[in-house]
């Protein structure tokens, strides 16, 4: 009974002391946002700086995905050209041709004949003429191989081996080896661009550092005062992160902003170039995991770069 | 209420601001401490809310040993000293009303407090209906009364002045002291240097006068 009251005044000292703490960041948040609004022109090329540092980086990894969407395509339309021995006679190529069909591996097979194949060639090359001195046809029979959908690059690389293996064959032509080294080119550019991503990560830390710094010194006669009057630390420090925090969201929202205009200018002429190639890709955008990520570590860049500078400079305002 | 023993000040320069002073002011006085120029009133006042650590001896205020106040706590120990100065240092980008609200700012009072709190306080020096005036278009003795609530709304047990009336016309500076009396009056503690010997002699408080760093001798005018 007789702790009731106690109770209920703690009760109410708790709440007050959350009051305090939403009422105090809540004019940080507002303050700083107020601050940067009555500052337009500086705030914006502010921001237009972190959009574009932020841009860059993110493009390049957008774009290299949507690269990377399309090789794994191109994997699939990968083939073996088995081209066979000229003494092979006709049964046994067409046994050949058959008996890859069978294998688990293999989707289809495609038997060219070599007169089917010096037919191809003559209505090809425009060469009849030369074409008719021969005595005999020199090309070979080949066996086109589709390796089944969905087959690793390894395992297609294996196939072709076992292929090359067989008696028969002369020579096996893999015809996704350029697919493979682009995909070690993808691989390269991706680390390259993630080195960029942190140098430029490093120069957004840096900007906001120092917008953040001029802030203060802006404000210093102004802070000596608040310091004066017993304020302390964390509640100097909070409107520079809050500013930092806004630096840091407007420049991630200017970046998604310049991506989806360019997505926007660039997506008609890419999938007429895709279609020319017989296979239209899609060009996917960040989605929404990607525009949080983005949203995200912009944030977290300029609350890092707003930290750095009043850490920095807070000590140096001690009432004179 | 405050007590300095055997407090002594040496800037970094090289340069003795305070040599040995003994000094013990007891709750609800009013104590002026006088000197000219340079001889270590400013330095006195500005240890008690830690704005200068001294080199030398110990400093209790409401009986706490400031050498052993942390960084952190400073803040706390200035709430609850209001600091008065020459040149009123207020924000001249923000309302009278603002400049006095924020000590509870800063301090966390609930925003339904703070409007009563400051009216009350713009209400004892008389500005009540300037508070949304920008500090830059009063007078100098409106400046100085607004710096004076600021110091004020918050209520702290002591107050400290530094040559409050120093850019203030005799007239002026009378009204002000006497503001300080009203707040003696109920109990705050009431430090104020002057140089206005005059002034100092009108108001019969207790006197204290420092030559170069020392403290010469007391007197009750």
């Amino acid at each position: 009974m007789a702790e009731q009251p106690s109770v209920r005044r703690s009760q109410g000292r708790l709440r007050q002391i959350l009051n305090a703490f939403a009422s105090s960041h809540g004019r940080a948040l507002f303050g700083a946002l107020g601050r940067l609004y009555r500052t337009p022109l500086a705030t914006l090329m502010t921001a237009a700086v972190l959009g574009i540092a932020l841009a860059l980086p993110t493009g390049f990894l957008l774009l290299l995905s949507n690269l990377q969407g399309a090789t794994v395509g191109w994997n699939a339309d990968a083939r073996l050209s088995a081209f066979l021995r000229t003494d092979v006679g006709s049964e046994r190529y067409r046994a050949l041709a058959a008996a890859l069909e069978q294998d688990p591996q293999v989707a289809a097979t495609t038997l060219i004949t070599p007169e089917q194949a010096l037919e191809e060639f003559r209505a090809a090359s425009g060469m009849e003429d030369a074409l008719a001195l021969l005595d005999s046809n020199p090309l070979p029979a080949v066996v086109l191989v589709w390796p089944a959908t969905g087959l690793a690059p390894d395992a297609a690389a294996a196939l072709a081996e076992r292929v090359r293996r067989l008696p028969e064959v002369e020579l096996v032509q893999l015809d996704h080896a350029w697919i493979q080294r682009l995909a070690i080119m993808v691989d390269l550019a991706r680390r390259a661009t993630l080195v960029i991503a942190a140098m430029l990560g490093i120069a957004v830390i840096l900007v906001i550092g120092n917008t953040i710094r001029l802030a203060i010194e802006n404000r210093r006669d102004e802070l000596v005062i608040i310091k004066l009057l017993g304020a302390t630390d964390a509640f100097i420090r909070r409107p520079f992160l809050y500013e930092g925090f806004w630096y840091g969201a407007a420049g991630g929202s200017l970046a998604l902003l310049l991506i989806e205009s360019a997505l926007l200018l660039l997506r008609g002429p890419a999938v007429a170039l895709t279609a020319s190639y017989g296979s239209p890709l899609l060009i996917h955008g960040l989605g929404w995991s990607g525009v949080g990520l983005l949203l995200g570590s912009s944030t977290l860049l300029g609350l890092t770069g707003s930290w750095l500078a009043v850490g920095r400079h807070l000590r140096a305002l001690e009432p004179r | 209420m405050i007590r300095f023993d055997n407090v002594s000040k040496r800037y970094p320069n090289g340069y003795q601001a305070l040599h040995g002073i003994n000094l013990h002011i007891r709750q609800g006085e009013m104590v002026f401490v006088t000197g000219h120029s340079g001889a270590g009133k400013s330095t006195l006042l500005r240890l008690i809310p830690l704005l200068e650590r001294p080199s030398n001896g110990q400093i209790l205020v409401s009986g706490v040993n400031l050498s052993r106040l942390g960084r952190r706590s400073i803040p706390q120990l200035r709430r609850r000293v209001g600091m008065i100065f020459q040149d009123y240092r207020l924000l001249h980008d923000r309302s009278v009303y603002d400049n006095v609200a924020l000590p509870l700012v800063i301090g966390g009072v609930p925003h339904v407090e703070i409007g009563r709190r400051v009216r009350a306080a713009l209400d004892k020096v008389g500005l009540l209906d300037k508070e949304s005036a920008y500090p830059i278009t009063l007078s100098g003795g409106e400046q100085q009364r607004v710096g004076i609530a600021r110091a004020v709304v918050s209520r702290p047990p002591i107050l400290v002045a530094d040559e409050p009336t120093g850019n203030l016309d005799p007239a002026l500076s009378w009204e002000i002291m006497q503001l300080f009396r009203d707040f003696q009056q109920v109990g705050v503690t009431v430090v104020i240097a002057s140089h206005d010997l005059d002034l100092v002699g009108r108001m019969g408080q207790r006197v204290v006068t420092l030559t170069r760093g020392r403290l010469l001798g007391e007197e009750v005018a």
